[in-house]
């Protein structure tokens, strides 16, 4: 018998969870097409949900960033140096 | 000894991102297809806006109940209010005949009475038909006017054509998209041009076939099935013109030659058809009750067919101009500003082209270009002179 591997790395550990949830996504596209009054329909509801989840993460990474700002402010601007930081 | 490096975990993300990655996903997935049908089509020949085109394509897959919608909406939310200024004058239509060119009148030609204004006083010329042509004789082929249509709405302007049915002959002209593909002896889409020296007006169709749920017969032949009850443009054989409401079931009579089917008949038999105010029989096309550009076909008492539009009309009311126009049996056409236009021909060879109301959307020379849908011509019969 054959087994999947126990120890994976984190990349592909992420890899397959992508590939996971890309064949979900392909079996709801498809049962959308099954449903609907023709593509038309289904285009322009995905259109508008692309639209709301770029929007909705476009908010959210937005959010985060100006959370992030304001906590380094208020310990004093003190931010710890990036790799990619020259020294002065 | 070596320290160990830390073992990389991987740490699942949490769940509702995943259901948001997944939904993207299918998304995206679904606008792959969608996106080659839609850039496929609005590469094909166009004479609309990219705007109306892909409301078009989003009608034909399956969009039309969404898109009527939205437009109800649309169109309830910029409904116009009642009452305004009165008008001082209405629009130019037609020209001054000019006595004793043209044929010889040996009896006295047949003309249609005055349309008797609603909104007293009467402005000048209100319901006083004109030729739409220059030496047009004294037996023009199409006379054109305009009423006020609603003493609610006094800035409601009607155009109304009449067209001698014994002078000319109907044609239907099918259009680049609409009837769709396939269509044998689909024609040019556009006034052909050796009969352009005898075209003297050109007008929209009904609606297109997808949404009309109703028949076509052309040349003789079922392109769709025809539907019993069904207001109906028939030309037969002979060359005669009727509107009827269709009750020869779905096949071709082999007496027909063309049969465009839309909606019920809004008059019938001089009667206003009393389901005018129901919505589902009108099918899924906008409201009929939202106030749209409308426009529709009818026919008087002695066989000749009057043409209305008018912005901002319901179906009843545009029944009513139809009506007081002197139509005994009428349907109604296409709607909205994108699809209503009469066009006149002032001169032979379709020189001088002008729209019955000069707020008409489209350009005068609309069907002079290939056009996305099917429209009606109207010809002088052989031997008739301009």
């Amino acid at each position: 018998m054959v087994s999947l591997p126990r120890d994976i790395s984190p990349g592909t550990a992420a890899r397959r969870s992508l590939l996971a949830d890309l064949l979900i996504a392909i079996a709801l596209a498809l049962l959308a097409f099954q449903l609907a009054a023709g593509i038309g329909v289904v285009g322009f509801l995905a259109l508008l949900t692309i639209l709301a989840l770029v929007l909705w993460i476009v908010v959210e990474a937005a959010t985060r960033k100006g959370f992030q700002s304001r906590r380094a402010r208020r310990t004093g601007g003190q931010k710890r140096p990036s790799a990619s930081s020259s020294p002065s | 000894m070596p320290q160990a490096r830390p073992e990389r975990r991987y740490v699942p993300i949490p769940l509702w991102r995943r259901a948001r990655r997944i939904l993207l996903l299918a998304a995206v997935a679904c606008l792959i297809p969608t996106g080659i049908s839609y850039v496929s089509a609005m590469t094909e020949k166009h004479n609309v806006g990219l705007g109306v085109s892909s409301v078009e394509w989003l009608r034909q897959h399956g969009g039309n109940a969404l898109v009527s919608q939205i437009e109800n909406w649309y169109y309830t939310l910029n409904a116009p209010e009642k009452g305004g200024p009165p008008l001082r004058s209405l629009p130019q239509v037609g020209l001054t005949s000019a006595p004793g060119s043209g044929e010889s009148a040996s009896k006295p030609a047949y003309r249609p009475p005055r349309v008797t204004p609603i909104i007293h006083p009467a402005l000048p010329g209100e319901g006083v038909w004109k030729p739409a042509a220059k030496g047009a004789g004294p037996q023009p082929p199409v006379l054109l006017t305009t009423f006020r249509s609603d003493p609610e709405y006094p800035q409601f302007v009607a155009g109304v054509a009449w067209i001698d049915s014994t002078r000319t002959h109907l044609s239907y002209v099918p259009g680049l998209a609409e009837p769709p593909p396939p269509l044998s002896h689909r024609g040019p889409s556009e006034v052909p041009g050796p009969l352009r020296k005898r075209v003297v007006a050109t007008f929209n169709g009904g609606f297109p076939l997808e949404t009309s749920n109703a028949g076509l017969i052309y040349r003789g032949r079922v392109k769709e099935a025809m539907v019993n009850g069904i207001g109906t443009v028939v030309e037969y054989r002979d060359g005669r013109v009727d509107i009827v409401r269709w009750h020869r079931g779905p096949q071709a009579p082999p007496n027909v030659w063309f049969a465009k089917q839309n909606l019920p008949p809004i008059i019938y038999e001089d009667r206003l058809n009393p389901n005018l105010s129901d919505g589902p029989e009108w099918g899924e096309t906008v409201n009929n009750a939202v106030r749209v550009w409308r426009s529709g076909l009818g026919i008087d008492r002695r066989g000749n067919l009057i043409y209305a539009a008018a912005n901002n009309q319901t179906v009843e009311s545009l029944a009513k101009i139809m009506q007081r126009a002197g139509a005994v049996r009428a349907l109604e056409l296409d709607i909205n500003e994108d699809w209503t236009s009469f066009i006149s021909y002032r001169r032979p060879g379709a020189v001088s082209p002008g729209n019955l109301l000069p707020e008409m959307f489209r350009p005068a020379e609309r069907y002079l270009t290939p056009d996305e849908r099917d429209f009606f011509a109207v010809y002088l019969r052989a031997g008739k002179r301009w």
